[in-house]
């Protein structure tokens, strides 16, 4: 019996520790409104970006209706015309808000205080330009105190004056031409057309939903397990534990059971947040899914039963998991791509058993990836389930006894 | 009454706990220093020693929650080391930090503890109804135990070490902290629970406990034993009517102020 996990035994305990969290209301409220605020969180700083394209004269934009000034020092006939169709275009596809002043010092102003985001200058001389056959200019100020602001602004106005200027091109070229060939065949005579890896993914979250989910599922086990050993060990039940003639395995399976649970629970709600705010679709099937979790939460959870051992009490055992969790964040491929990561910064990414599951996960929500499909990665989960425990299992038996 | 609910018959030793050349020790610290023990089957012992003498560490190493550096010893006939699993049947451990899980109730706290035992359910339910009778608990019984004071908790403590009636039962200072009431309630449950023939090892500061209940007394410091017998031939021997004289002429009347730096460097609650 020694030798054996007695499943009833884990089974009590962990039922025992999730009646405590359910008996914890004000730590449930906390446990139910980390995930939401996690998935408001990144839900916003990634928004949707509506497909601009070029074809159908269509921008899409991620920052709705920035304020603009126009400045229109030319009051030929045509400046008058190009000006009203940048109101226009602008307006309509909810790009800027603009008005206009006589100065470009008055504009200035305005956008030093901080009132507008860019200028647009139509200077003397505009209509004349074009009149002579002549290419002309329109100038830019944008606020290059915010970089990112600054550079959506930037093209944004290319763009709108791409539109307009195509539209001259093509009178051009008609007038030119007296219609015989297509103005879009001299202007662009190739065009690229983006066909979607899955059809109706509107929003970039659909890609970042199963890293998030991984991400929680895996951490929040981790350290739910720290955390609860030790908490243990620190009130003195763990003392009730360890006197009753139980194997040390079905405590720590009692425990890492009762964590995954919580962390499902939280995985799941990310989900179902990210559906119903993000309109992130599942295409894959639920129960690969849970397996693919399970395993995930599995491989790294013998690192929290490590802490634990060695961590002196609850408080560090908690720092050492939260140094462990951060960084593993940012070089597991959920936030940034981890190409763009220096060479042994991937290497570590890629030892961490989150990329894998969350590999996995990404493949099963996304395309619908079949058990056999994410073989590898599972395998690898499971070797490090077996690592993982192989130190974890006798180093919480000589810490919990020492 | 049968105290083996495994079923095991008890071994040939006619001492419920046998010690010899016990030791722990934490880095250059030695908590306990060759310790040799004997425990007679059914007797109150008492174990009595300064702060730091060492009465800790040896209960907890005969509850197997701690690994003797040196020696061995036998808790009703089973190794400490070799046998854990067979002492950890045959024991209840009352310690300094209350067992209970504070989010949980009187009844609830008794069945989950119960269950480590294999108790069979409903056996277990009828078990700790009745031990929360015997404890005056019952109206309490489904009330969260985070919510009992001192006295109740402890009770709670006491009958959680002896669901599965445990052979040998450590209370490690059970009335530490208690109101007279309580302190009164634990000691005759003491008796009591000598009287139902559960051998018992305990440790108190309060010399006039360990003089009520113990059948004999061991008095340790340093992690030595400085003297075992009956409190009446200690007190005889040393011509006095107070344990307390007995104890402060064997450990002295000096200040017991150390700080040992593996312990408060890992684990600052309390000894591990």
């Amino acid at each position: 019996m020694a030798e054996t996990i007695t499943w009833d035994l884990a089974l009590d305990i962990a039922r025992r520790d999730l009646l405590d969290l359910w008996r914890s209301k004000m730590l449930l409220f906390f446990f139910i409104l980390f995930p939401i605020l996690l998935m408001s969180m990144f839900g916003y700083i990634y928004p949707p970006i509506p497909k601009s394209n070029p074809n159908t004269g269509t921008i899409g934009t991620a920052f709705p209706n920035l304020p603009v000034m126009l400045v229109k020092m030319d009051d030929g006939q045509t400046a008058n015309l190009i000006a009203a169709q940048f109101i226009q275009i602008s307006t309509q596809q909810g790009l800027f808000s603009v008005s206009e002043t006589a100065s470009y010092q008055a504009a200035r102003n305005q956008l030093v205080e901080g009132n507008i985001k860019g200028i647009v200058i139509i200077p003397q001389g505009f209509s004349d330009a074009l009149a002579a056959g002549q290419p002309a200019t329109v100038q830019v100020t944008v606020d290059e105190t915010n970089p990112t602001t600054a550079s959506v602004v930037q093209s944004e106005i290319s763009a709108v004056f791409n539109i307009i200027g195509s539209s001259i091109s093509a009178q051009n070229i008609n007038n030119l031409d007296g219609g015989r060939v297509s103005p879009t065949f001299i202007m662009q005579p190739i065009s690229v057309t983006n066909i979607p890896l899955i059809t109706g993914v509107s929003s970039s979250f659909q890609f970042l939903a199963p890293g998030f989910m991984a991400l929680t599922v895996i951490t929040g086990s981790l350290q739910g397990v720290a955390t609860a050993i030790s908490r243990e060990k620190e009130q003195g039940t763990m003392d009730g534990l360890l006197v009753a003639p139980i194997p040390h395995r079905s405590i720590i399976l009692g425990k890492v059971a009762a964590q995954t649970v919580r962390g499902l629970i939280q995985g799941f709600l990310i989900l179902g947040l990210s559906m119903v705010l993000f309109g992130v679709q599942i295409y894959g099937s639920p129960i690969i899914m849970l397996i693919v979790m399970v395993l995930g939460t599995a491989s790294f959870v013998g690192v929290g039963i490590i802490m634990t051992a060695i961590a002196p009490d609850q408080e560090t055992a908690q720092m050492m998991t939260i140094i462990l969790q951060f960084p593993m964040m940012f070089i597991s491929g959920i936030l940034f791509p981890i190409d763009q990561l220096p060479g042994w910064m991937q290497y570590i990414g890629k030892a961490m058993p989150l990329y894998y599951a969350a590999d996995a996960l990404r493949k099963v929500i996304i395309l619908n990836a079949s058990l056999a499909a994410i073989t590898p990665d599972l395998l690898i989960l499971i070797v490090y389930t077996f690592l993982t425990m192989t130190v974890a299992i006798p180093l919480f038996e000589k810490a919990m006894r020492r | 009454m049968t105290m083996q609910e495994s079923g095991t018959v008890s071994s040939l030793s006619d001492q419920a706990i046998e010690t010899h050349g016990l030791t722990k020790r934490f880095n250059n610290f030695t908590a306990v220093d060759h310790v040799d023990l004997s425990v007679r089957r059914g007797e109150i012992y008492g174990f009595l020693g300064p702060n730091g003498a060492g009465k800790t560490t040896a209960i907890r190493m005969l509850c197997t929650l701690l690994t003797p550096t040196s020696g061995t010893a036998s808790v009703d006939g089973y190794d400490i080391v070799k046998q854990g699993n067979d002492v950890r049947k045959r024991i209840g451990l009352v310690s300094e930090k209350m067992i209970m899980y504070p989010r949980l109730t009187a009844l609830e706290n008794l069945m989950f503890f119960g269950r480590l035992y294999r108790i069979e359910r409903n056996a277990l339910r009828k078990k700790s109804e009745e031990l929360l009778e015997m404890v005056k608990l019952t109206p309490f019984k489904d009330k969260l135990v985070g919510g009992f004071s001192s006295g109740m908790r402890q009770r709670v403590n006491v009958i959680r070490a002896i669901l599965h009636d445990p052979y040998i039962l450590f209370l490690d200072e059970p009335t530490t902290g208690l109101d007279p009431q309580s302190t009164r309630f634990v000691r005759d449950l003491v008796k009591e629970l000598k009287q139902r023939g559960h051998t018992i090892v305990l440790t108190t500061h309060i010399m006039e406990e360990a003089d009520e209940l113990s059948d004999r007394v061991c008095i340790i410091d340093h992690g030595k034993i400085m003297a075992v017998d009956t409190p009446q031939a200690l007190k005889g021997k040393y011509n006095t009517g107070s344990l307390l004289e007995v104890f402060l002429g064997l450990t002295g009347r000096e200040l017991r102020d150390s700080a040992n730096e593996r312990i408060s460097m890992r684990a600052p609650m309390g000894r591990m």
